[in-house]
Protein backbone atom coordinates (compact mmCIF):
# COMPACT_ATOMS: atom_id res chain seq x y z
CA UNK A 1 0.00 0.00 0.00
CA UNK A 2 1.39 3.40 -0.79
CA UNK A 3 0.77 6.53 1.48
CA UNK A 4 0.98 9.87 -0.11
CA UNK A 5 2.64 12.14 2.32
CA UNK A 6 2.85 15.50 1.33
CA UNK A 7 6.19 17.46 2.54
CA UNK A 8 3.94 19.94 4.57
CA UNK A 9 2.74 16.89 6.48
CA UNK A 10 5.98 15.02 6.54
CA UNK A 11 7.04 18.72 8.46
CA UNK A 12 4.13 18.66 10.86
CA UNK A 13 4.91 14.74 11.66
CA UNK A 14 8.91 15.69 12.56
CA UNK A 15 7.58 18.56 14.32
CA UNK A 16 4.93 16.54 16.44
CA UNK A 17 7.25 13.65 16.75
CA UNK A 18 9.97 16.03 17.70
CA UNK A 19 7.17 18.03 20.76
CA UNK A 20 6.62 14.77 21.64
CA UNK A 21 9.91 13.51 22.31
CA UNK A 22 10.87 16.48 24.43
CA UNK A 23 7.39 16.67 26.52
CA UNK A 24 8.31 12.86 27.42
CA UNK A 25 12.10 13.06 27.85
CA UNK A 26 11.46 16.43 30.28
CA UNK A 27 8.76 14.75 32.02
CA UNK A 28 10.66 11.52 32.55
CA UNK A 29 14.17 13.45 32.99
CA UNK A 30 13.33 16.18 35.12
CA UNK A 31 9.88 16.70 36.46
CA UNK A 32 9.26 13.31 37.43
CA UNK A 33 12.18 12.61 39.66
CA UNK A 34 11.87 16.69 40.98
CA UNK A 35 8.00 15.64 41.72
CA UNK A 36 9.81 12.63 43.52
CA UNK A 37 12.59 15.16 45.25
CA UNK A 38 9.31 17.07 46.48
CA UNK A 39 7.36 14.24 48.20
CA UNK A 40 10.46 13.26 49.76
CA UNK A 41 10.95 16.83 50.99
CA UNK A 42 7.21 17.08 51.82
CA UNK A 43 7.60 14.15 54.13
CA UNK A 44 10.85 15.46 55.16
CA UNK A 45 9.38 18.66 56.54
CA UNK A 46 6.36 17.13 58.01
CA UNK A 47 8.72 14.90 60.10
CA UNK A 48 10.94 17.99 61.47
CA UNK A 49 7.50 19.89 62.05
CA UNK A 50 6.87 17.19 64.56
CA UNK A 51 9.96 17.07 66.03
CA UNK A 52 9.41 20.75 65.82
CA UNK A 53 6.53 20.78 67.96
CA UNK A 54 7.82 18.00 70.31
CA UNK A 55 10.44 19.79 71.42
CA UNK A 56 8.37 23.63 71.42
CA UNK A 57 6.40 21.10 73.97
CA UNK A 58 9.09 19.70 75.71
CA UNK A 59 10.43 23.31 76.37
CA UNK A 60 6.99 24.87 77.15
CA UNK A 61 6.97 21.61 79.62
CA UNK A 62 10.49 22.38 81.04
CA UNK A 63 9.16 26.44 81.08
CA UNK A 64 6.28 25.63 83.19
CA UNK A 65 8.64 23.52 85.77
CA UNK A 66 11.38 26.07 86.00
CA UNK A 67 8.55 28.52 86.67
CA UNK A 68 6.96 26.44 89.51
CA UNK A 69 10.51 25.86 91.50
CA UNK A 70 10.82 29.66 91.03
CA UNK A 71 8.03 30.84 92.96
CA UNK A 72 7.63 27.92 95.12
CA UNK A 73 11.26 28.43 96.22
CA UNK A 74 12.03 32.36 95.89
CA UNK A 75 13.27 32.38 99.08
CA UNK A 76 16.25 29.53 98.82
CA UNK A 77 16.87 31.04 95.15
CA UNK A 78 17.58 34.91 96.65
CA UNK A 79 19.00 33.64 99.83
CA UNK A 80 21.59 31.34 98.07
CA UNK A 81 22.08 34.63 95.80
CA UNK A 82 22.65 36.77 98.60
CA UNK A 83 26.16 37.79 99.92
CA UNK A 84 26.49 37.86 103.93
CA UNK A 85 26.53 41.00 105.72
CA UNK A 86 27.25 40.84 109.05
CA UNK A 87 25.69 44.38 109.32
CA UNK A 88 22.45 43.51 108.04
CA UNK A 89 22.45 40.01 109.88
CA UNK A 90 22.96 41.73 113.12
CA UNK A 91 19.49 44.45 111.83
CA UNK A 92 17.48 41.53 111.21
CA UNK A 93 18.00 39.24 114.37
CA UNK A 94 19.16 41.50 117.01
CA UNK A 95 15.90 41.68 118.32
CA UNK A 96 16.25 38.09 120.27
CA UNK A 97 19.43 39.38 121.77
CA UNK A 98 20.49 41.57 124.03
CA UNK A 99 23.78 42.12 122.29
CA UNK A 100 24.87 40.24 119.32
CA UNK A 101 27.74 40.31 117.62
CA UNK A 102 29.07 38.57 114.01
CA UNK A 103 32.63 38.01 112.92
CA UNK A 104 32.77 36.66 109.48
CA UNK A 105 35.92 34.10 110.28
CA UNK A 106 36.51 31.61 107.47
CA UNK A 107 35.36 29.96 103.66
CA UNK A 108 34.88 26.50 104.62
CA UNK A 109 35.20 23.41 101.88
CA UNK A 110 32.22 23.70 99.58
CA UNK A 111 29.58 21.69 99.84
CA UNK A 112 27.21 20.00 97.08
CA UNK A 113 29.05 22.38 94.88
CA UNK A 114 27.72 25.54 97.06
CA UNK A 115 30.30 27.72 98.97
CA UNK A 116 30.42 28.01 102.51
CA UNK A 117 31.23 30.34 105.04
CA UNK A 118 32.14 30.44 108.79
CA UNK A 119 30.79 33.31 110.97
CA UNK A 120 31.27 32.93 114.73
CA UNK A 121 28.42 34.31 116.97
CA UNK A 122 28.71 36.24 120.18
CA UNK A 123 25.51 37.15 122.11
CA UNK A 124 23.54 37.52 125.24
CA UNK A 125 20.26 36.35 125.71
CA UNK A 126 17.54 36.86 128.49
CA UNK A 127 15.93 33.30 128.39
CA UNK A 128 16.52 30.37 126.27
CA UNK A 129 13.38 31.23 124.51
CA UNK A 130 14.86 34.27 122.68
CA UNK A 131 17.18 31.83 121.03
CA UNK A 132 14.49 29.28 119.87
CA UNK A 133 12.83 32.13 118.34
CA UNK A 134 16.23 33.15 116.80
CA UNK A 135 16.31 29.35 115.59
CA UNK A 136 12.74 29.64 113.96
CA UNK A 137 13.89 32.97 112.95
CA UNK A 138 16.90 31.81 110.97
CA UNK A 139 15.53 29.47 108.46
CA UNK A 140 13.35 32.61 107.23
CA UNK A 141 16.37 35.00 106.79
CA UNK A 142 18.04 36.37 103.97
CA UNK A 143 20.37 34.04 103.72
CA UNK A 144 20.92 29.91 104.08
CA UNK A 145 22.54 29.43 107.39
CA UNK A 146 22.83 26.67 109.48
CA UNK A 147 23.39 27.09 113.08
CA UNK A 148 26.72 24.49 114.09
CA UNK A 149 28.16 23.45 117.00
CA UNK A 150 29.59 23.99 119.19
CA UNK A 151 26.61 26.28 121.07
CA UNK A 152 28.01 27.33 124.63
CA UNK A 153 25.40 28.92 126.87
CA UNK A 154 26.59 30.50 130.11
CA UNK A 155 25.10 32.52 132.81
CA UNK A 156 26.15 35.85 133.39
CA UNK A 157 23.98 37.16 136.01
CA UNK A 158 20.08 37.83 134.91
CA UNK A 159 21.57 37.25 131.00
CA UNK A 160 22.67 34.18 129.31
CA UNK A 161 25.72 34.15 126.98
CA UNK A 162 26.22 32.16 124.17
CA UNK A 163 28.86 31.61 121.55
CA UNK A 164 27.89 29.70 118.14
CA UNK A 165 29.16 29.15 114.41
CA UNK A 166 27.24 29.63 111.86
CA UNK A 167 27.37 27.91 108.37
CA UNK A 168 26.40 30.60 105.34
CA UNK A 169 25.82 28.78 102.40
CA UNK A 170 25.57 30.57 99.14
CA UNK A 171 26.05 29.83 95.05
CA UNK A 172 29.50 29.13 94.04
CA UNK A 173 30.43 31.90 91.83
CA UNK A 174 33.20 30.54 90.72
CA UNK A 175 31.54 27.38 89.26
CA UNK A 176 28.33 29.64 88.36
CA UNK A 177 30.72 32.09 86.27
CA UNK A 178 32.70 29.03 84.51
CA UNK A 179 29.54 28.05 82.63
CA UNK B 1 -2.17 40.48 -17.85
CA UNK B 2 -4.11 38.62 -15.80
CA UNK B 3 -4.81 34.98 -15.58
CA UNK B 4 -7.08 35.04 -13.28
CA UNK B 5 -10.16 36.93 -11.56
CA UNK B 6 -9.19 35.81 -7.91
CA UNK B 7 -6.48 36.77 -6.11
CA UNK B 8 -3.76 34.11 -5.19
CA UNK B 9 -4.28 32.85 -1.97
CA UNK B 10 -0.85 33.38 -0.08
CA UNK B 11 0.57 30.56 1.35
CA UNK B 12 2.16 30.01 4.89
CA UNK B 13 3.24 27.57 6.97
CA UNK B 14 0.79 28.09 10.21
CA UNK B 15 -1.87 26.17 8.41
CA UNK B 16 -4.68 25.39 10.61
CA UNK B 17 -2.98 21.70 11.45
CA UNK B 18 0.09 23.36 12.46
CA UNK B 19 -1.68 26.13 14.42
CA UNK B 20 -4.03 23.58 16.65
CA UNK B 21 -0.34 21.34 16.77
CA UNK B 22 1.24 24.38 18.20
CA UNK B 23 -2.22 25.35 20.39
CA UNK B 24 -1.71 21.65 22.00
CA UNK B 25 2.01 21.67 22.51
CA UNK B 26 1.67 25.20 23.56
CA UNK B 27 -0.66 23.91 26.13
CA UNK B 28 1.20 21.04 27.65
CA UNK B 29 4.39 22.78 27.68
CA UNK B 30 3.12 25.78 29.79
CA UNK B 31 1.12 23.17 32.24
CA UNK B 32 4.50 21.26 32.21
CA UNK B 33 7.27 24.63 32.26
CA UNK B 34 4.20 25.60 35.46
CA UNK B 35 4.84 22.45 37.11
CA UNK B 36 8.06 22.95 37.26
CA UNK B 37 8.35 26.40 38.20
CA UNK B 38 6.09 25.52 40.69
CA UNK B 39 8.28 22.33 42.16
CA UNK B 40 11.11 24.67 42.26
CA UNK B 41 9.15 27.28 44.50
CA UNK B 42 8.10 24.71 46.53
CA UNK B 43 11.75 23.36 46.91
CA UNK B 44 13.62 26.28 47.58
CA UNK B 45 10.51 26.98 50.25
CA UNK B 46 11.09 23.59 51.61
CA UNK B 47 14.60 24.64 51.66
CA UNK B 48 14.00 27.68 53.53
CA UNK B 49 11.49 26.52 55.93
CA UNK B 50 14.06 23.22 57.02
CA UNK B 51 16.47 25.69 57.90
CA UNK B 52 14.19 27.97 60.01
CA UNK B 53 12.99 24.95 61.80
CA UNK B 54 16.86 23.91 62.03
CA UNK B 55 17.47 27.03 63.36
CA UNK B 56 14.31 27.16 65.86
CA UNK B 57 15.16 23.61 67.26
CA UNK B 58 18.99 25.02 67.93
CA UNK B 59 17.62 27.59 69.96
CA UNK B 60 14.83 25.19 71.53
CA UNK B 61 17.37 22.67 72.41
CA UNK B 62 20.09 25.34 73.99
CA UNK B 63 16.80 26.88 75.87
CA UNK B 64 15.88 23.68 77.20
CA UNK B 65 19.62 22.57 78.13
CA UNK B 66 19.58 26.14 80.37
CA UNK B 67 16.22 25.70 81.69
CA UNK B 68 17.08 21.98 82.57
CA UNK B 69 20.70 23.21 84.03
CA UNK B 70 18.36 26.24 86.58
CA UNK B 71 16.00 22.84 87.40
CA UNK B 72 19.14 20.83 88.49
CA UNK B 73 20.61 24.02 90.52
CA UNK B 74 17.26 24.99 92.39
CA UNK B 75 16.78 20.90 93.36
CA UNK B 76 19.65 21.61 94.58
CA UNK B 77 19.44 24.40 96.26
CA UNK B 78 16.35 23.49 97.87
CA UNK B 79 17.87 19.91 98.90
CA UNK B 80 20.56 21.90 100.90
CA UNK B 81 18.11 23.95 102.22
CA UNK B 82 15.45 21.71 103.09
CA UNK B 83 18.58 20.12 104.89
CA UNK B 84 19.64 22.63 106.66
CA UNK B 85 15.94 24.05 107.92
CA UNK B 86 15.76 20.49 109.33
CA UNK B 87 18.78 20.64 111.26
CA UNK B 88 18.31 23.76 112.97
CA UNK B 89 15.19 23.04 113.74
CA UNK B 90 15.79 19.46 115.18
CA UNK B 91 18.55 21.84 116.77
CA UNK B 92 16.15 23.55 118.18
CA UNK B 93 13.93 20.56 119.20
CA UNK B 94 17.37 19.31 121.19
CA UNK B 95 18.67 22.31 123.24
CA UNK B 96 14.79 22.79 124.02
CA UNK B 97 14.86 19.02 125.31
CA UNK B 98 18.03 19.68 127.11
CA UNK B 99 16.61 22.19 128.89
CA UNK B 100 13.54 20.74 129.93
CA UNK B 101 15.46 17.99 131.08
CA UNK B 102 17.22 20.06 134.03
CA UNK B 103 15.41 19.98 137.13
CA UNK B 104 13.91 22.98 139.34
CA UNK B 105 16.28 21.90 141.94
CA UNK B 106 19.56 21.98 139.88
CA UNK B 107 21.20 25.30 138.24
CA UNK B 108 22.70 25.17 135.52
CA UNK B 109 25.65 27.53 134.90
CA UNK B 110 27.43 26.53 131.69
CA UNK B 111 26.43 24.17 128.55
CA UNK B 112 28.71 23.29 126.20
CA UNK B 113 26.81 21.29 123.15
CA UNK B 114 29.03 19.52 120.82
CA UNK B 115 28.36 17.52 117.95
CA UNK B 116 28.58 14.35 119.77
CA UNK B 117 28.93 15.18 123.45
CA UNK B 118 27.51 17.74 126.14
CA UNK B 119 29.25 19.07 128.85
CA UNK B 120 27.01 20.83 131.78
CA UNK B 121 28.18 22.72 134.32
CA UNK B 122 25.62 23.53 137.47
CA UNK B 123 25.04 23.48 141.10
CA UNK B 124 22.53 20.64 143.05
CA UNK B 125 21.60 20.43 146.37
CA UNK B 126 23.12 17.07 146.70
CA UNK B 127 24.46 14.18 144.47
CA UNK B 128 21.02 12.37 145.38
CA UNK B 129 19.74 15.05 143.66
CA UNK B 130 21.41 15.02 140.59
CA UNK B 131 21.52 11.18 140.28
CA UNK B 132 17.99 10.35 140.35
CA UNK B 133 16.43 13.89 138.54
CA UNK B 134 19.55 14.91 135.65
CA UNK B 135 22.41 11.94 135.56
CA UNK B 136 19.33 9.06 135.21
CA UNK B 137 18.02 11.00 131.76
CA UNK B 138 21.32 11.89 130.80
CA UNK B 139 22.99 8.07 130.75
CA UNK B 140 19.41 7.01 128.70
CA UNK B 141 20.58 9.45 125.87
CA UNK B 142 24.24 9.72 125.92
CA UNK B 143 26.06 6.28 125.49
CA UNK B 144 29.78 7.66 128.49
CA UNK B 145 28.77 9.99 131.38
CA UNK B 146 31.10 11.00 133.74
CA UNK B 147 30.68 13.49 136.72
CA UNK B 148 32.54 15.48 138.98
CA UNK B 149 31.20 17.06 142.14
CA UNK B 150 32.87 19.78 144.28
CA UNK B 151 31.56 22.05 147.08
CA UNK B 152 30.19 25.16 147.02
CA UNK B 153 29.96 27.85 149.95
CA UNK B 154 26.67 27.29 150.67
CA UNK B 155 26.99 23.65 151.33
CA UNK B 156 25.44 23.00 147.84
CA UNK B 157 27.37 21.16 145.26
CA UNK B 158 28.96 22.27 142.09
CA UNK B 159 29.13 19.53 139.22
CA UNK B 160 30.47 19.57 135.80
CA UNK B 161 28.54 16.60 133.56
CA UNK B 162 30.34 15.11 130.88
CA UNK B 163 28.43 13.57 128.24
CA UNK B 164 29.61 11.89 124.82
CA UNK B 165 27.59 9.45 122.05
CA UNK B 166 29.75 7.23 120.18
CA UNK B 167 29.40 6.95 116.66
CA UNK B 168 29.96 3.80 116.27
CA UNK B 169 27.49 2.50 118.91
CA UNK B 170 25.19 5.24 117.29
CA UNK B 171 25.89 3.82 114.09
CA UNK B 172 25.34 -0.36 115.37
CA UNK B 173 22.11 0.67 116.87
CA UNK B 174 21.14 2.17 114.12
CA UNK B 175 21.90 -0.84 111.53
Amino acid sequence: MKTNLSRQNLYLLAVSIFLLIFVLIFSFAIMIPKGKSYRVKKTELKKENLELKQLTDFSIEKEVILQKLQGDNSHAIKAFGSDFSADKFINQHRGFFSSLSVSKSSKLEDEDGFSVYEVNTTSQISSPKSFYNFLDAINTSSWIIGINFPINFKRDGEMISSSFTMRVYSNNKESNSSK
Amino acid sequence: MKYSYIKPRSKTIFTKDVLLLLAFFSVTMVMLFGTYAFLLFRDYRFTQDMLDINEQKSELRASILKMSNEIATIEKQVLLSEKVFTKNSVLKESISNLFDLVPSRITLSEAKIMENGLVLYGITPNKDVYNFMLQAPLRSIFHRTYSSFYPDKNGWLRFVSTNYIDEEEELSSEN
